[in-house]
């Protein structure tokens, strides 16, 4: 299908109508156009449902299978595991217990093939958290241990820079 | 007292005035195209975003000023300048209002030498352009230079019309003819709208801006300029807008005045004001030139850049005959006038005042709409 348009008129040549049309395009944007900017540090974007963002990791799904190390990529995900006899429903079992599981999330890349690889179901480690504001001032604050990545919701959130502290720190002046 | 010393306080208040003016354009322009592309535009720094007039100036200022090593210093130094001192000068000839206390210095050849000083403008770019040693610079020098030679032909002859009804180059004289007659927008329309179009590329702004045409050239002419001498630049592209547009309204739009033979807003009845009299008539006047500048962005958030070779078709082709056709129309009706006792003025102005009368009623009906048409898929490529 072919959209067409009528052919000017010679008067509409005559009187340069296509270019008065843009100028009223214009015209009515500037004055009740929509506005797409959200302005971040006071408004924010909802991620969408299947955003890959902060990890949180639960310890009680958790199998200790170390297929989530064994997918990633560049090996950022350090896992220790002991074993312990433990009673299971009235019954001895050896089962593997997590020492350590910590993800160096400054590294990470977020493609999420940890949580592809995990077979607990739902999986102990995912990424849709809709969480992206990791920034940090301190490159340790990024290395997180299992307590972290299960409870980091206390983690502050950006509201601005803090005052005092910012010029200082990405300055690099150390004291 | 009468020839120094007052027209030196008036050209400085009037050129306080028009810098602050200039040093606004650069929030209200950032905003308003913000706004016509569907975003805010800069809206962090104070309420709305308007200490943005003080922080731009503050950061040119206090930014590193590099020089290229293998710059012309010399000519590298002036480049900058060169454009800005014209641009200063020329706002000691412009009528802010009513005669004689708003009138910085009433010469009878204002307009000439408005015209000479504003041409010279280009040396400025050219000679930065060429002096960066670089070779976006240069070109964006050249073409600046080619643009506003070619463009000089027809912004000279729109204004000739002008000066033919009026018959005087001071422009308080063309001003008091306006208000005993009519706006001459409306008997020069042809000529206001080659006007209008050939101070766009006289200041190498959107759809001509193809000196500083950021996806060919980097930045044009001031690729290489940094801080203060970058800022010279802008400063003096922005003074030729105001001065451009401070003719604009002295030339088509009645300047200080709004009357229509003689009756409304006229010079005589300010001046039976006093002094409040001259502060509507300045008033009215940095109205009317706000207008235009606001026009100017308008015109930059609207039209694409054109190619090198459609703007010389245009201002060779079209821009120049359209121009010489209207002052030959002109001195058929001037001598009509005289030698007939033909009013071939009012006539004029009829003819202008139904073109944008019509051009207003065809735009409000709306746009022409698109008709779908259904094609079968063996046969778009004939159609």
């Amino acid at each position: 299908m072919l959209v067409e348009y009528p052919k000017p008129r010679w008067t509409e040549k005559f009187l340069l109508l296509d270019m008065f049309e843009g100028l009223k395009t214009t015209l009515r944007e500037l004055f009740n156009g929509p506005r797409v900017t959200i302005r971040y540090p006071e408004e924010r974007l909802e991620p969408a449902d299947r955003f890959r963002g902060m990890f949180r990791f639960n310890y009680d799904r958790c199998i200790a299978c170390k297929l989530c190390a064994v997918a990633c990529p560049i090996d950022i995900i350090y896992i220790d595991v002991h074993d312990e006899q433990r009673e299971v429903d009235g019954k001895m079992k050896k089962l593997k217990v997590l020492d350590r599981y910590d993800i160096d999330v400054k590294r990470c890349m977020f493609c999420a093939l940890c949580e592809e690889a995990c077979p607990t179901k739902p999986k102990s480690i995912w990424l849709t958290t809709k969480t992206y504001e990791l920034a940090s001032y301190d490159r340790n604050d990024l290395y997180f241990n299992m307590q972290e990545l299960e409870y980091w919701d206390d983690r502050p959130q950006y509201t601005g820079l803090p005052e005092e502290e910012a010029p200082k720190q990405i300055g690099g002046e150390v004291e | 007292m009468r020839y120094l010393v007052w027209p030196l306080v008036k050209f400085l208040v009037a050129f306080v005035i028009v810098q602050v003016i200039v040093a606004a354009m650069n929030w209200i322009e950032r905003r308003m195209l913000g706004f016509m592309q569907a975003r805010l535009g800069p809206n962090r720094v104070g309420p709305a975003g308007l200490l943005q007039i003080i922080a731009d100036p503050v950061k040119f200022l206090l930014k590193e000023d590099i020089v290229p090593s293998s710059a012309e210093k010399v000519a590298y130094f002036l480049g900058p300048m060169l454009p800005l001192i014209p641009a200063f000068i020329v706002f000691c000839l412009i009528p802010y209002g009513p005669p004689p206390t708003f009138v910085p210095t009433d010469t009878n050849v204002a307009l000439l030498l408005i015209l000479a000083l504003t041409s010279t403008g280009v040396y400025g770019i050219i000679l930065g352009g060429w002096a960066s040693n670089n070779k976006y610079s240069l070109m964006g020098g050249l073409r600046s230079a080619a643009q506003m030679v070619s463009y000089e032909v027809p912004f000279g002859l729109s204004i000739v019309g002008v000066l033919m009804l009026s018959g005087s180059l001071s422009l308080v004289k063309i001003i008091e003819y306006q208000e005993m007659h009519v706006w001459n927008l409306f008997p020069q329309l042809v000529g206001a709208f080659i006007f209008m179009v050939a101070m766009n590329a006289e200041n190498n702004r959107t759809p001509f801006d193809l000196p500083e045409a950021e996806s060919e050239l980097v930045a044009g002419y001031h690729t290489e300029y940094s801080a203060m001498k970058f800022a010279f630049f802008m400063l003096a592209e922005y003074s030729a807008m105001t001065v451009n547009s401070c003719l604009i309204v002295s030339l088509f739009l009645g300047g200080w005045s709004i009357s229509i033979a003689g009756w409304g807003i006229t010079t005589a009845g300010l001046q039976a004001l006093g002094v409040w009299g001259g502060l509507i008539g300045a008033a009215i006047f940095i109205t009317k030139v706000m207008f235009f500048m606001l026009v100017y962005v308008w015109f930059r958030g609207t039209f694409p850049r054109f190619r090198f070779d459609q703007l010389m078709d245009l201002g060779w082709k079209w821009m120049i005959p359209l121009a010489l056709g209207n002052i030959f129309v002109t001195g058929i009706v001037v001598l009509a006038m005289r030698d007939l006792r033909f009013n071939g003025e009012a006539l004029l102005s009829i003819f202008g005042a139904v073109t944008i009368a019509t051009t207003l009623f065809l735009l409000m009906r709306g746009a022409r709409k698109p008709v779908a048409k259904v094609i079968h898929a063996s046969r778009v490529s004939e159609a």
